[in-house]
């Protein structure tokens, strides 16, 4: 048998999605348009999922918006994007082009809201509908995150569900309520397809120390980068020995560890986000060959065998 | 490489016109020709400009007043701190010998590129193109470096377009290649005649930028998805392959192209 015959040991199936690698590009990087979507599928990604979009065009936040640190990086770049129906456009024109599956991601100012996006996002028929309620840049605006919240978050899953058509849905959970595995189960019983965790953490703040400001211009944001990985970890960790939920499990990872600890802990599939920044756009070429090899050293046949494996030690 | 925000009080402004300044910080970074920094203003906004110019103690950047970042900036005193960080992008690989065009604001960062390609013995000619004599800066260097300068309305040097004084000079076919920063549609015509002439070229473009470290996505150009912040802002004929959005209005802070502003302009 010669290399390309045997079937391939990174392939992973997840709420009816087939990933060539179990490597996701998390929303919010690069995926604005279909051109930077394509330029992620080019670099490797096993799937691409488009910005954050809500029913109406936003610019977000002034700058400084994306701050990178020693230990990781801050973001409030505060849900700018072109509005659903252009971003639906951008998914179209990535499709035609283009063969790795494409996630959306959806927010709604209301919970009802979240259910007219769905609907709209749903027409250009992407791979999966991630349900952004864990966006910690906008609260000042919006109130308190949706994702905190059991009910809201059962309300948005279930009008989610019945405006997407069929089309797989995750829920992106916040670090911020009680119980990561419990709201993973609240998903599951109202109908999410998958969950998607985590998003950034915090918020958090740098201030200059000469000007005594606060660098970014929305104060505080989201705590990305190395820094979150054994929260990003352990919280899939504990959904996976909780719930029966897929999971892209997102968070820090930066390097070939970073992704072999999320699938021990039982992502289904990597999220990759900030790790383009600090690693460079070549990671997800570096996160295939790496687990391939890994693979192999562990005599292990298929990504399947790895994942949880944490759960038995 | 972290790309943290530092701030840096100012060592010295340089004001060419009411609108038209140059801030001297203390060097703390390595530059080269064509890359950028991002500066922030607190409590304002933070925006990203070329470095028009490099010393052994200071970095020089060159802003013109086009909206409300760039407006405060002008009210910029010396000892004000302006946070900075960088450098972003991809520059210029300096070789020779070369026609090094800058028009409009591309006067500014083709001046540093003049400096480093002098520094470094690299052959070159200048030729810059503004539309009247007050909008040139740095004149007397420019000068003294024995630069063909343009202008549209005649009032210094050549009256016409910078691209009717490169078509003279590369019929001489001195240069091997062009290097050119500028509004777009100069860089199209200048490409188009480096590719008449066989030379090679390296652009500089713009792009809504926002994060500047490749991640946001928002310079990216379509058709390739290279982004300005890390595969460009200058741009060879290889990088310029399979780009579809060269000419047209730009994308806005939204990720919107708009339907109807003209592209191609300076900030």
């Amino acid at each position: 048998m010669t290399e390309t015959d045997r079937p391939n040991p990174l392939r992973t199936t997840f709420a009816g999605i087939t990933l060539e690698t179990p490597t996701v590009l998390a929303s919010g990087i690069l995926g604005v348009t279909a051109s930077t979507l394509a330029f992620a599928a080019r670099a490797g990604a096993g799937a691409v999922t488009v910005k954050t979009c809500g029913l109406e065009p936003r610019k977000g936040h002034p700058g400084p918006s994306i701050l990178p640190f020693r230990h990781g990086m801050l973001n409030a770049v505060g849900l700018s994007n072109p509005g659903v129906d252009v971003v639906a456009d951008e998914i179209r024109e990535y499709r035609r082009r283009n063969r790795v599956p494409v996630f959306a991601s959806i927010f709604g100012r209301t919970e009802d809201e979240f259910g007219a996006v769905a609907a709209r996002i749903a027409v250009a028929a992407p791979d999966l509908i991630e349900v952004n309620v864990s966006c910690p840049n906008v609260q000042s605006e919006f109130g308190q995150l949706f994702g905190t919240d059991e009910r809201a978050v059962a309300r948005i899953t279930e009008i989610v569900k019945a405006a997407a058509d069929k089309i797989p849905v995750s829920i992106k959970l916040t670090l911020s309520c009680p119980s990561v595995a419990r709201m993973a189960q609240v998903c599951k019983d109202h109908g999410a397809d998958a969950v998607t965790a985590i998003n950034t953490v915090g918020p958090g703040m740098i201030i200059d120390v000469h000007t005594g400001h606060p660098v970014l211009s929305n104060l505080e944001g989201g705590l990305s980068g190395g820094a979150i990985l054994p929260l990003a970890v352990r919280a899939v960790y504990r959904i996976k020995a909780a719930v029966d939920i897929p999971v892209i499990g997102t968070g820090g990872v930066e390097d070939l560890d970073g992704a072999l600890q999320m699938l021990l802990a039982g992502a289904d599939a990597v999220g990759i986000g900030t790790g383009l920044y600090t690693s460079g756009s070549g990671l997800f070429e570096e996160l295939r060959g790496g687990l391939r090899t890994d693979l192999a050293e562990r005599g292990l046949t298929s990504i399947n065998e790895l994942r949880g494996l944490a759960h038995g030690a | 490489m972290v790309h943290e925000m530092r701030t840096y009080p100012v060592q010295r402004v340089v004001t060419h016109a009411p609108d038209l300044k140059s801030f001297y910080f203390p060097r703390d970074m390595d530059v080269t020709p064509g890359q950028f920094v991002l500066a922030w203003l607190p409590g304002i906004d933070e925006k990203p400009f070329s470095v028009s110019g490099v010393d052994n103690n200071f970095l020089e950047i060159t802003i013109k007043a086009v909206g409300p970042f760039t407006n405060a900036m002008m009210e910029v005193g010396m000892g004000q701190r302006v946070g900075l960080r960088g450098p972003f992008g991809h520059g210029f690989k300096l070789v020779g010998p070369a026609l090094v065009v800058g028009g409009g604001c591309g006067v500014a960062p083709v001046r540093y590129l003049a400096q480093e390609m002098a520094r470094t013995e690299t052959e070159f000619e200048l030729l810059l193109g503004v539309r009247t004599a007050q909008e040139l800066m740095f004149r007397d260097e420019y000068h003294r470096a024995g630069a063909w300068l343009v202008t549209e309305d005649g009032s210094l040097g050549t009256r016409g377009l910078v691209t009717d004084r490169l078509k003279e000079l590369l019929a001489q076919g001195r240069h091997s290649h062009i290097f050119a920063a500028g509004p777009e549609g100069m860089l199209l015509a200048i490409r188009d005649l480096a590719e008449e002439h066989l030379l090679d070229y390296q652009l500089s473009f713009e792009r809504y930028m926002k994060c500047g470290i490749g991640i946001c996505g928002h310079c990216a150009m379509d058709g390739s998805g290279i982004r300005m912040c890390v595969e460009g802002p200058v741009l060879s004929k290889q990088d310029l392959k399979g780009i579809t959005d060269l000419g047209l209005p730009h994308r806005d802070a939204t990720g919107a192209r708009p339907g109807n502003s003209p592209g191609g302009g300076c900030r």
